[in-house]
């Protein structure tokens, strides 16, 4: 898949920037702002998660990405598939399915405490459409890769930053155009669920 | 550019009859600073993020060229188009140009200052490409609703704010020609349906830019909705619009970007969604039932329009320091009253007058202009510190400069406010023609067409008798044998109307044992004059007081109106920058001057006299917009007012909200004066007090005015006169 940086731990990070201590402040910050976070100790314990959403969010059809970067996520697509779920992983099959899918999949880089966002490298026009189209979004990321504040992600983002389509995704689609009520989902999804893994999200080799 | 004929005074009045958006706009002014504050809570220094963000911005202001041929060599490397435009027709046919080559026929749009600025929508649906008439729709859900109405924006982050749901349900129904329920969630569901058919099927995207990054060629989208997501996803040809203002040098300058501008817009620590696209991008489309990718055309527009002129002018860049958050909106005492459409144009409020001017066209500026206050509300929260109202009156002069000024102004400035021996004894005509309509200090009605400036507030009368006749007697209280001499400048309020407070401004310096001295040459400040762009009649009037305070040869320079203050400390030696004789003598006249209070509170600290007393009458203090804002002024009077006997000090909402007057605009745009002076008079009553305190006499007018006929129980003193009453 197409990437801004094709390695963001080896190429854009170091332990004084990118490090686990500023979670508290993530999840308090992103929850504020309406996201849903599930810190989870392993692949397996997403697993159950995800089954459990499926059910609860009557899901019929998922578009998904990152499987070809994590080796754990390829495993999970691949048993959903296996157990009977609709779910396309493929890049022209995403294109064709995503305008019905309810929900995408995908993937960020790391966790801004300050803000409560997630940094999203979504160069490939497929990680746009899963992350945004469906109404529901699940992200995965890795728990112990947070910054301080946005000044120190913009630093992680200038290493690698060349080209591409990158940013901050902070809760779900939101407006408060009518009345300054807030509503949810009015172009992409309303609901933004974080899996935060502990462990079990490792690069693959590639 | 040719300006429509307006009756402002109307379109106000319509407003101020609007009861949906008064209140909506009442409700949003009332939670904004609250909301803006706690988004901050996390960071350490607001000031110092200002600082950065103003710091970076006039760099690239000073650079512009350089930053902007920089920013065209990344795009252009990257496979990008990179087209400067002059004016808002090059870039048109520049644009259209782009859609024809690319047979565009669909375009979908995310919000961007820079094309509502040109009028863009209204030009694109007017031409054909390849025999079709082009389908443009704007994706942002309030402006999608106001384009469906016909409607223009009223406020740039919030463009439907002056309506309420019942209103977007009617659009809704016009737009899909059936019936659309009021309900807030339908209608999100019916919006995300509709424009989401508009998307997939787009060939074009246009959308703004936060910012353009000289360092890789990276524009950056800040929203909440993620329609730009789509913008810049769907279509297979991409179109950046942007001002030059919006470019930034570095990747991590974004960052002193999106620090503030998420919180002040729209009290968010960030927006949902903050994208960066650098350079062309896959897309995929379905061509003979296959998928296949291919590279996005991407093309990038730099609109001047009077924005590389700024750059360079050493006052007007400043202006590039604004990052269109529009908090200086939210919290504009007009603009929460009025709305954004009095305003007239794209750029509302008083960066919107500041805009409209430097992108040329100086006559809407001269409409409305003196919508701005001066109070300086907005440049206390600015993220980019832009300082709004000296802008203002920079333009205002240039104005002057370039037009004149309307004729009766010209006659009371040039003729009269300038010859100090006409001017009082017009102030003494003035006195005595007023007897008929006067009631004891007050004149408490006017007849016929003056009767708006006295509805709701009584005015003060002219005194018959000023500080300066009473001077004679007053100085025989000077102390013998003193520790210094203090030169009172009155100014025409105190002097003329309130030389009560002027004799116990007196009466206190007395005390101190400091001998005080009149010079009876002294004059009005200019400040009026200055106010409508009257630089000539300003430094006429500058001089004669420099030239009456140098030959008192006094140690200090007491001034008890902040207004007075801030032009006799600073704008004098600003008038004279050109002329270094008289700029040296000013500086050393400013240099002398200081305000009552904090010259008072400063020397009764030295004496022991500040400490607190133990309560009594409740006291609440209004603290005046230049007094507190101008000249950075709001503890002393309040540890003055604490440590004065038999006095409780309390705090009333929204305390440093200007009370309407504002110099002349209270009398001019009486209609908007008075619902401020009516919050004002709510917020002291809500105290409990029985007295308000004021430092100011503009303000001692206005809100004395309307207590006197509306809460005839409260009282108004000037500080000086409380500290009087206690020698």
């Amino acid at each position: 898949m197409e990437k801004v940086c094709q390695n963001w731990p080896g190429e854009a990070f170091d332990d004084t920037l990118v490090n686990p201590n500023s979670w508290k402040e993530f999840e308090e910050n992103a929850k504020a702002a309406a996201a849903e976070i599930y810190r989870l100790p392993d692949m397996k314990a997403a697993k159950a998660k995800v089954e459990e959403l499926l059910q609860e969010l009557e899901v019929n059809k998922t578009v998904a990405v990152g499987g070809d970067e994590y080796p754990a996520l390829a495993k999970l697509f691949s048993d959903l598939k296996a157990e009977g779920k609709e779910i396309y992983t493929d890049k022209f099959e995403i294109a064709e399915e995503v305008p019905t899918a309810d929900l995408g999949i995908s993937t960020a880089e790391f966790c801004i405490g300050e803000t409560g966002s997630l940094c999203v490298d979504n160069y490939s026009y497929e990680a746009r459409v899963t992350s945004m189209m469906p109404i529901t979004n699940l992200v995965f990321v890795n728990a112990n890769y947070t910054t301080k504040d946005v000044d120190t992600a913009f630093q992680v983002i200038s290493k690698v930053f060349d080209k591409g389509y990158m940013g901050f995704v902070t809760g779900p689609s939101r407006t408060a155009d009518i009345e300054r009520v807030l509503s949810l989902g009015v172009h992409g999804p309303n609901r933004l669920i974080i899996f935060a893994m502990e462990s079990g999200l490792e690069r693959g080799s590639n | 550019m040719a300006v429509e004929h307006r009756n402002l005074h109307n379109e106000i009045k319509e407003k101020l009859q609007d009861d949906i958006m008064q209140d909506a706009l009442s409700r949003f002014a009332d939670q904004y600073p609250g909301a803006r504050l706690k988004s901050y809570e996390n960071v350490e220094s607001i000031d110092a993020l200002r600082d950065r963000l103003r710091d970076m911005k006039l760099y690239t202001a000073d650079h512009i060229e350089k930053v902007a041929d920089d920013f065209e060599a990344q795009i252009k490397a990257r496979g990008g188009q990179v087209y400067r435009a002059k004016d808002g027709d090059d870039l048109k046919q520049c644009l259209l140009k782009i859609c024809q080559e690319n047979h565009v026929q669909r375009i979908v749009k995310s919000k961007s200052m820079a094309t509502e600025e040109i009028h863009l929508n209204k030009f694109l649906e007017a031409q054909e490409v390849d025999g079709q008439k082009l389908h443009v729709r704007e994706t942002d859900l309030g402006e999608w609703m106001l384009a469906v109405a016909g409607q223009k924006p009223s406020h740039m982050v919030m463009p439907a704010i002056h309506l309420n749901r019942q209103q977007c349900a009617k659009f809704f129904s016009k737009e899909l020609h059936e019936e659309i329920p009021s309900d807030i969630p339908f209608m999100i569901q019916t919006a995300r349906r509709i424009l989401r058919e508009e998307f997939m099927t787009a060939d074009m995207g246009i959308t703004g830019a936060n910012f353009g990054i000289a360092e890789n060629g990276a524009i950056g989208l800040v929203t909440n909705e993620g329609n730009a997501r789509l913008v810049t996803t769907l279509p297979r040809v991409h179109v950046v619009i942007m001002g030059y203002e919006k470019l930034i040098p570095k990747i991590e300058d974004a960052a002193k970007i999106v620090r503030l501008l998420p919180r002040n817009g729209t009290c968010q620590r960030m927006t949902s969604y903050m994208t960066m696209v650098d350079g062309p991008t896959v897309v995929m489309q379905k061509e003979n039932g296959k998928w296949v990718e291919s590279k996005r055309k991407q093309y990038v527009i730099l609109l001047d329009n009077g924005r590389l002129k700024a750059a360079h002018d050493p006052k007007m860049k400043q202006a590039f320091q604004c990052v269109r958050c529009a908090s200086c909106l939210n919290v504009c005492p007009i603009w929460t009253l009025v709305g954004g459409h009095v305003y007239g144009h794209i750029y509302s409020g008083g960066i919107g007058a500041i805009l409209t001017g430097l992108l040329g066209n100086m006559e809407a500026f001269g409409q409305f202009s003196d919508l701005c206050i001066g109070c300086r509300k907005c440049v206390s929260i600015c993220p980019g510190k832009v300082p709004i109202p000296d802008l203002i009156d920079e333009l205002r002069a240039r104005y002057v400069k370039q037009y004149g000024m309307a004729f009766p102004e010209k006659i009371a400035f040039r003729k009269i406010l300038t010859n100090r021996g006409i001017f009082h004894k017009l102030l003494r005509i003035g006195s005595m023609a007023q007897a008929p309509v006067k009631s004891g200090k007050f004149i408490r009605h006017l007849p016929l067409f003056f009767a708006g400036m006295t509805k709701g507030r009584s005015l003060p009368a002219i005194s018959d008798n000023p500080v300066r006749d009473r001077i004679s007697r007053l100085a025989k209280n000077n102390p013998s044998n003193p520790v210094m001499t203090a030169a009172f400048f009155a100014g025409c309020n105190i002097d003329f109307v309130f030389p009560d407070t002027g004799e116990s401004v007196i009466k206190v310096l007395q005390d101190l044992n400091i001998a005080v001295v009149f010079p009876e040459a002294q004059s009005c400040c200019g400040k009026p004059a200055l106010g409508m762009g009257d630089r000539e009649s300003g430094k006429a009037v500058a001089k004669q007081n420099i030239e009456a305070f140098e030959k008192a040869g006094a140690d200090v320079i007491i001034s008890t109106c902040p207004t007075c203050a801030e032009t006799l400390e600073k704008t004098y030696a600003e008038l004279f920058q050109d002329d270094a004789e008289w700029r040296t003598r000013a500086e050393l006249f400013g240099a002398k001057v200081r305000e009552f209070t904090s010259f008072v509170a400063e020397q009764y600290e030295k004496a022991g006299r500040l400490k607190p007393t133990p309560g009594g009458e409740k006291i609440t203090y209004h603290d005046s917009c230049h007094m507190r804002r101008g000249l950075g002024v709001w503890e002393q009077p309040r540890k003055l007012l604490q440590a004065a006997k038999g006095l409780e000090f309390v705090e009333m909402k929204n305390c440093d909200k200007c009370c309407g007057m504002a110099g002349a605009f209270g009398m001019k745009y009486s209609d908007i004066s008075l619902p401020l002076l009516n919050e004002k008079l709510t917020n002291i009553k809500n105290t409990g007090a029985t007295t308000v305190a004021v430092a100011c006499p503009a303000c001692m007018m206005q809100i004395g005015g309307g207590l006197d006929q509306q809460m005839p129980n409260v009282k108004i003193k000037h500080v000086a006169d409380i500290l009087a009453e206690r020698l």
